[in-house]
C-alpha cells in the first residue's frame, strides 16, 4: 500500500509541472502581446519595448519558464497588473472564501449523495427509489450558473430569506450566524449536479450488493432493512462511494467558479473571471494554477483514501 | 467487448430498439428529435426576428399579448429568441463533441500501437486531466480569444483526455485479439490494421462516450458564453441570454429564467438518451437487467 500511494504521489508531482507549463504556455501563446496591453494602447513602443525587456518577454520561451518556474517556488507569482499587488497575496486573500465554498459544498454533496443513494439504492422500485431518481435527473442536468440566479430571485428577491450578495460572508466582524446564511445559496448552486452524479453511482452499488448473498443471509436472520443498508451493506459500497466523492471534486470547482460570480462570492472563481475581464494575466494565471493544484492534491487524497479503504489494494 | 460486438454487427437497429424499451431513454430521444425540429425550422417557427426589438414593449411580462414568454430588455420577443438560439446551442454542444472524437480516434489507436508513442500521449493528457473541465476550457478561451470559433476549439481540448483514454483502452484491448495477430503476421500494413481493422471496432466506445458527455459539454459551452468568452451579444444564444437577463433580475426575473429552463430541458433530454445509450451497451446493467428478469420468471 506504501508504494502504490508513493507512485501515485510521483505521478502527482510529474503531473503538477505538466499543469504549471499548460498554465504558463496557454497565456504565452495568446495573441496579443503582454507589455502592450499592461502598458494600454496609447503607450510608445520603446516603452513597450523596455517592458519587454523587464519582463523577459524577448528571452527563448524554455527560459522564461524556467525563471517563472523558480519565482513560482518561491511563492512569487508576479504582479496584478490592475491591483497592483502581489499574485500571491491576491490568491492568498480570496483562496480561504473559495475553500469554505468548496468545503461546505462537499460536504452537501457527500452527505445529501449518500442519503439519497441509500434511500433510493436500499429501497430499489420503491415510490421513493423513483422519486429520488427523478429529482436526481433533474439536478444533475440543472446548469449551475442558472440554478444560482434562479435560487436567488426565489429565496433572495422574493422570500428574502437569504442575502443576494456573498460578500458580506467575509466582513471580519461576521458571525458564524451570517456567514452561514450567506454560504447556504452558492453551496447548493455548487454542490447540485456533483450531489446527483455520487447519489446516482452510489444508488447502482447499493442495488449491486442487495443482490448478494451476505444480505439474504442477514435477513434471514432477521435485521431490518434500515440497519442492512446503513450498517450491512455501507461498508461494501464506502469504497465506490469515495471514489465518486472524489471524482466530484473537479465539477465542484467548476461549478463553484458559476456561483462565486453569481452570487458575488469573494473567492478566487470570482477573481479569475474579473482577471479575464480585465485582461490580468498574472492574475488569471495565479488564479487557474491556485485552483489546479487544489484539485490535483485533492484528487490525490481521495486516491489515497479509497486505496486505504479498499481491502484488495491495502496489500 | 460487448459494446463493441453489439455495434460493430452494425445492430445499430437493435440499439434503437433496446432504447425504445427503456421509457427515459425514448422520452430523451423525442425530446432531442423536437429539438432538431427546432433548429432545423427556427425561422419558421419563431414569430420575430431574433434581433427584432419593441422598444415600447421592454422587459414586458410572460402572457404579453403576441409574446407568449416576454421581452428582453431591449423589447426582444423572449421565445423567438430560445427558438433561434436553439441553434447555436446545438452547435457549440453537437460539434465540439464530435470533432472531438475524429481526432481523439487517431491519436488513441495510435498510442495504443505504438507504446513509447503511447506514453507521451497518455502523460499529455493526464495533464489536461488535471484542470476541472470548466477552468481548462475557461483557460482556453481566454488565451485565444472569445468567440464562437475558440469556444469550439476550447472544448475540442477539454473533451480529448477523456476520448483518448476511451479509444486507447479500447484500441489496447483489441489489439491482443488473434485477428490483430494474424493481420500482423500475414504482413498488413500498420496504417490498414489501424484505420481499417481497428478503427471500426474502437469507434462505438468514444460514440457512447459522446453520448453520455453531450449533457456537461452543453452546460460548459452555454456557461463560456455565459461569461463572455463564447457566443458574444446580440446573437441568440442561451448562455448569452441568461447572462444579459442577469443584469434585470431585481425588475424582470423572467428575462434571465426563461432561456435557463429551455437549457435545463435539454441537458435533460441528452442526460436521458445518453444514460440510456450507456446502459443499453454496458454488460454490467445488462446483467441487472436478466438477473431481475430471472427473478420475475
Amino acid at each position: 500500500m506504501i508504494r502504490l500511494i508513493i507512485n501515485r504521489i510521483f505521478a502527482t508531482i510529474l503531473v503538477l509541472i505538466g499543469v504549471s507549463f499548460v498554465v504558463f504556455a496557454a497565456l504565452h501563446f495568446s495573441p496579443g502581446d503582454v507589455a502592450r496591453t499592461i502598458l494600454g494602447l496609447g503607450a510608445t513602443e520603446e516603452r513597450v519595448q523596455a517592458l519587454r525587456q523587464e519582463l523577459g518577454l524577448d528571452r527563448p520561451l524554455l527560459i522564461q519558464y524556467w525563471d517563472w518556474m523558480m519565482a513560482l517556488l518561491r511563492g512569487d507569482l508576479g504582479r496584478s497588473i490592475s491591483l497592483g499587488v502581489p499574485v500571491s497575496e491576491v490568491i492568498f486573500d480570496k483562496i480561504w472564501a473559495s475553500l469554505l465554498l468548496m468545503g461546505a459544498s462537499f460536504f452537501l454533496t457527500v452527505s445529501f449523495g449518500l442519503l439519497f443513494a441509500a434511500l433510493s439504492g436500499g429501497y430499489h422500485r420503491s415510490l421513493m427509489d423513483r422519486l429520488i431518481t427523478l429529482l436526481m435527473l433533474l439536478l444533475a442536468s440543472l446548469p449551475p450558473f442558472w440554478l444560482g440566479i434562479v435560487l436567488l430571485i426565489i429565496f433572495g428577491l422574493k422570500l428574502r430569506i437569504f442575502p443576494i450578495s456573498g460578500v458580506g460572508a467575509m466582513a471580519d466582524d461576521a458571525t458564524l450566524y451570517v456567514v452561514a446564511m450567506h454560504l447556504i445559496l452558492p453551496a447548493v448552486t455548487t454542490a447540485a449536479s456533483s450531489l446527483a452524479v455520487v447519489a446516482r453511482v452510489t444508488r447502482s452499488a447499493f442495488i449491486d450488493e442487495m443482490g448478494e448473498p451476505y444480505v439474504q443471509s442477514a435477513r434471514a436472520r432477521g435485521l431490518s432493512q434500515r440497519r442492512i443498508i446503513s450498517i450491512e451493506t455501507m461498508r461494501n459500497v464506502l469504497p465506490s462511494f469515495v471514489t465518486i466523492a472524489g471524482l466530484q471534486i473537479g465539477f465542484l470547482f467548476s461549478s463553484a467558479l458559476f456561483s462565486e460570480i453569481v452570487f458575488n462570492w469573494p473567492g478566487i472563481g470570482l477573481q479569475l473571471y474579473l482577471g479575464i475581464v480585465q485582461r490580468d494575466f498574472p492574475v488569471v494565471q495565479g488564479c487557474v494554477l491556485a485552483i489546479a493544484i487544489v484539485f490535483v492534491v485533492g484528487n490525490l487524497l481521495a486516491d489515497i483514501l479509497s486505496i486505504a479503504l479498499d481491502p484488495r489494494r491495502r496489500g | 467487448m460487448r459494446l463493441i460486438s453489439i455495434l460493430s454487427n452494425s445492430k445499430a437497429y437493435e440499439l434503437l430498439r433496446t432504447l425504445q424499451r427503456d421509457k427515459s431513454a425514448s422520452t430523451g430521444l423525442w425530446l432531442l428529435i423536437v429539438f432538431s425540429i427546432i433548429v432545423l425550422f427556427a425561422p419558421i417557427i419563431a414569430p420575430y426576428g431574433p434581433n427584432e426589438a419593441i422598444p415600447s414593449l421592454r422587459l414586458a411580462p410572460p402572457g404579453t399579448p403576441g409574446h407568449l414568454l416576454g421581452l428582453d430588455h431591449q423589447g426582444r420577443d423572449i421565445l423567438s429568441r430560445i427558438i433561434h438560439g436553439t441553434r447555436l446551442t446545438v452547435i457549440t454542444a453537437v460539434t465540439p463533441v464530435v470533432i472531438g472524437a475524429l481526432v481523439a480516434l487517431p491519436l488513441g489507436l495510435l498510442a495504443a500501437w505504438y507504446e513509447r508513442l503511447g506514453v507521451l500521449i497518455l502523460r499529455t493528457m493526464d495533464v489536461l486531466f488535471a484542470f476541472p473541465m470548466a477552468l481548462l476550457a475557461i483557460l482556453v478561451t481566454s488565451s485565444l480569444g472569445a468567440g464562437i470559433i475558440n469556444l469550439l476549439i476550447s472544448l475540442v481540448i477539454v473533451l480529448l483526455p477523456y476520448y483518448v483514454r476511451i479509444v486507447h483502452q479500447a484500441a489496447a484491448s483489441q489489439k491482443a485479439l488473434p485477428y490483430i495477430e494474424a493481420l500482423r503476421v500475414s504482413g498488413t500494413p500498420v496504417r490498414t490494421i489501424l484505420f481499417v481493422e481497428l478503427l471500426p471496432n474502437v469507434a462505438p466506445a468514444a460514440i457512447v462516450y459522446g453520448a453520455t458527455v453531450l449533457g456537461s459539454i452543453v452546460v460548459t459551452a452555454a456557461g463560456l458564453s455565459f461569461l463572455g468568452l463564447g457566443v458574444q451579444p446580440p446573437l441568440a444564444e442561451w448562455g448569452v441570454m441568461i447572462s444579459e437577463g442577469r443584469n434585470v433580475i431585481f425588475i424582470a426575473p423572467h428575462v434571465a429564467a426563461l432561456p435557463g429552463a429551455a437549457l435545463t430541458l435539454f441537458v435533460i433530454a441528452c442526460n436521458l438518451l445518453g444514460d440510456g445509450i450507456r446502459d443499453a451497451l454496458d454488460p454490467r446493467a445488462r446483467a441487472t437487467l436478466s438477473y431481475q428478469a430471472n427473478l420475475s420468471k
